[in-house]
């Protein structure tokens, strides 16, 4: 039984028990209406996007908590440890903070983009959402290309930034915009190069049969390390954080591009790149570390447990390193791994070629 | 070899900049993992106080003599003297300290003659109003425990030539008052204003009209140097001579 299995029979039961009242009032044309399997089908679908919210919203609250307290013990302190148990509802305090404070436009900018760039900041975030799969059964959309779709909204984003920086009419806002502009031509090209290795030894961009790839060989981490490693850099700065986090650099620009954004906006930019850190750990658990195939635990968990894994990573990274210079990160990109994402391509192919995968 | 020692200092390279911070921020994650991590958590949990920890300043009400010197020490200015009600004495004067400005040296404690200053290991001084902050007398009193009062280290030059290396506690080596006898007229207002008593009137002769002629005396084992006489002289004739 899959994920749309379940949200229809959970919908028709409760369609059930309204066309029950209906019949019982006597709209007999409403409760037909309702139980057609056109109507059955959307409603379905809005329980299954409600589900994947929820999902994506508790995996985010956690990844917060998660990186609190582990950027806490590296740096030899406690995180958030007094509101629940271990500090885990501090992030939903600091939500009902954000949406308490006052709603400020800057008096000069510009309204339409200002208000706009966030929403398509979130909405792409939670886009992302849709592509990843939880497991064999639990997915919202089986997209044929789903990993060039996943890197396709991820893309969105740069866009979303330049243009709340530019229309905050600020300068600290719009360098943080112009400086995501100029960190998305330095590492997308690795990013996409290092995918094109698993894509050849899977043979498929659908992500489920990634996946099932990996069940019947090995994880690809093992022929693609290099592969694994670019990866690993590149998502960090495509989901802006620290050792890549040019455009809100809390050091140099005040708050980097979103200086001008208050109260939920700021709390809702703040998950959506939660989200985004989620899309990007799940997309290196599903290319390389095997997606949701393990013993004994369901997929499910042992997807996100992999996912958790990963994300310390990214959390261990940004407590070690300190952030990389507006000039270097193009010699980073270019100079040093896109060579190397062509060299993992070569392995990919060589192996491929000698029939190992 | 000396090429590789350059580099190290000029350009870490990979291992400096990335592989050497992540091995050290890993081994730190584990210590803080298994042991607890360093941080004192603080309102439940206070750190150990030294025992010569100076906190805010506190007065012992029974010792304290009125005599300012607190307040002439105090490098911010922040002691005053206000009136109250003694039940002994009746009305006196006793210091009042803004928290707000003191600093916590410790002058105070370490002048005060008779040790009724003293520090107290209280550091919680938060209060919501700058009002809350100026202690009065009365706010101002803190049980004395042995260790709270500071001695003075200051050394007289005639002291350090006799081998002292501290100022011998109640030794008379202070600065005291001085009489310019042409000056006064012996109105008796240094023998009343005189915390200690050390200033006593005497009768020193008659004028021509026959009437007793007084003159303060003092009693410099009893005096403190607090200089209230010399400021309520109305002629000024008296002045601090300084006692080297």
């Amino acid at each position: 039984m899959d994920l749309y299995q379940f949200t229809e029979g959970i919908v028709s039961w409760l369609v059930g028990i309204v066309n029950w009242i209906l019949n019982w009032v006597g709209f007999h044309g409403l409760a037909g209406w309702l139980g057609s399997p056109d109507i059955i089908k959307f409603l379905t679908l809005l329980g299954e996007s409600i589900v994947l919210l929820a999902i994506g919203f508790i995996v985010a609250i956690t990844m917060i908590w998660q990186e609190r307290k582990t950027l806490g013990r590296l740096m030899d302190r406690r995180g958030a440890m007094v509101v629940g148990p271990a500090g885990y509802f501090q992030n939903i305090a600091d939500g009902l903070k954000t949406l308490l404070k006052e709603y400020i436009i800057p008096e000069k900018a510009d309204k339409t983009a200002y208000n706009w760039a966030p929403v398509i900041m979130i909405g792409s975030s939670i886009l992302l959402l849709v592509a990843i799969p939880l497991s064999g059964r639990f997915y919202m959309s089986d997209l044929n290309a789903g990993l060039l779709f996943i890197f396709a909204v991820f893309s969105i984003t740069p866009f979303a930034i330049l243009m709340g920086g530019w229309a905050s009419n600020n300068k600290y806002s719009l360098i943080g915009g112009m400086r995501s502009a100029a960190q998305l031509i330095s590492y997308e090209i690795p990013l996409l190069l290092s995918m094109v290795g698993v894509v050849l030894l899977s043979g498929s961009l659908n992500i489920g049969d990634i996946v099932n790839a990996q069940a019947e060989s090995t994880w690809f981490i093992i022929p693609q390390l290099i592969g694994f490693i670019i990866f690993m850099v590149a998502i960090v700065a495509e989901v802006e954080r620290i050792p890549f986090d040019l455009p809100e650099a809390e050091a140099e620009l005040v708050e980097g591009w979103w200086t001008e954004y208050g109260g939920m906006r700021f709390g809702l930019l703040m998950l959506a790149e939660y989200f985004r850190g989620y899309a990007g750990a799940a997309v290196a658990v599903l290319l390389f570390l095997g997606g949701w195939s393990g013993p004994f635990l369901p997929p499910e968990i042992w997807f996100l447990i992999k996912v958790f894994i990963v994300f310390f990573i990214l959390i261990w990274l940004r407590g070690s390193l300190m952030r990389v210079r507006v000039d270097q990160i193009l010699n980073i990109g270019w100079k040093r791994l896109l060579p190397l994402a062509m060299v993992n391509l070569v392995i990919a192919v060589v192996f491929k070629t000698l029939g190992w995968f | 070899m000396a090429k590789e020692a350059k580099r190290s200092r000029k350009n870490p390279g990979l291992t400096g900049y990335v592989l050497r911070p992540m091995y050290a921020t890993l081994k730190e994650t584990i210590r803080a993992t298994l042991h607890r991590p360093n941080t004192v958590l603080y309102p439940w949990e206070k750190v150990e106080l030294p025992e010569n920890y100076r906190g805010r300043p506190g007065l012992v009400m029974e010792r304290c003599i009125g005599c300012g010197i607190c307040m002439r020490i105090c490098p911010t200015g922040c002691i005053e003297l206000v009136e109250i009600e003694d039940k002994d004495h009746g009305k006196m004067r006793k210091p009042q300290v803004n928290l707000g400005r003191c600093m916590m040296c410790g002058y105070c404690a370490e002048y005060c003659p008779k040790k009724a200053m003293i520090v107290t290991p209280e550091y919680e001084l938060a209060a919501s109003s700058r009002q809350d902050l100026i202690y009065d007398p009365y706010e101002l009193q803190h049980k004395y425990k042995p260790g709270y009062e500071v001695h003075i280290v200051e050394v007289l030059p005639s002291e350090l030539k006799r081998g002292a290396v501290e100022r011998e506690p109640g030794r008379e080596g202070k600065d005291r008052p001085e009489l310019d006898d042409k000056k006064c007229i012996g109105c008796a207002r240094c023998a009343k204003i005189c915390p200690t008593g050390a200033a006593e009137m005497g009768q020193v002769g008659v004028n021509e009209k026959g009437k007793p002629i007084k003159r303060p005396k003092f009693d410099y084992s009893k005096c403190v140097g607090c200089e209230q006489c010399v400021e309520n002289c109305p002629r000024d004739a008296l002045t601090m001579k300084e006692v080297l």
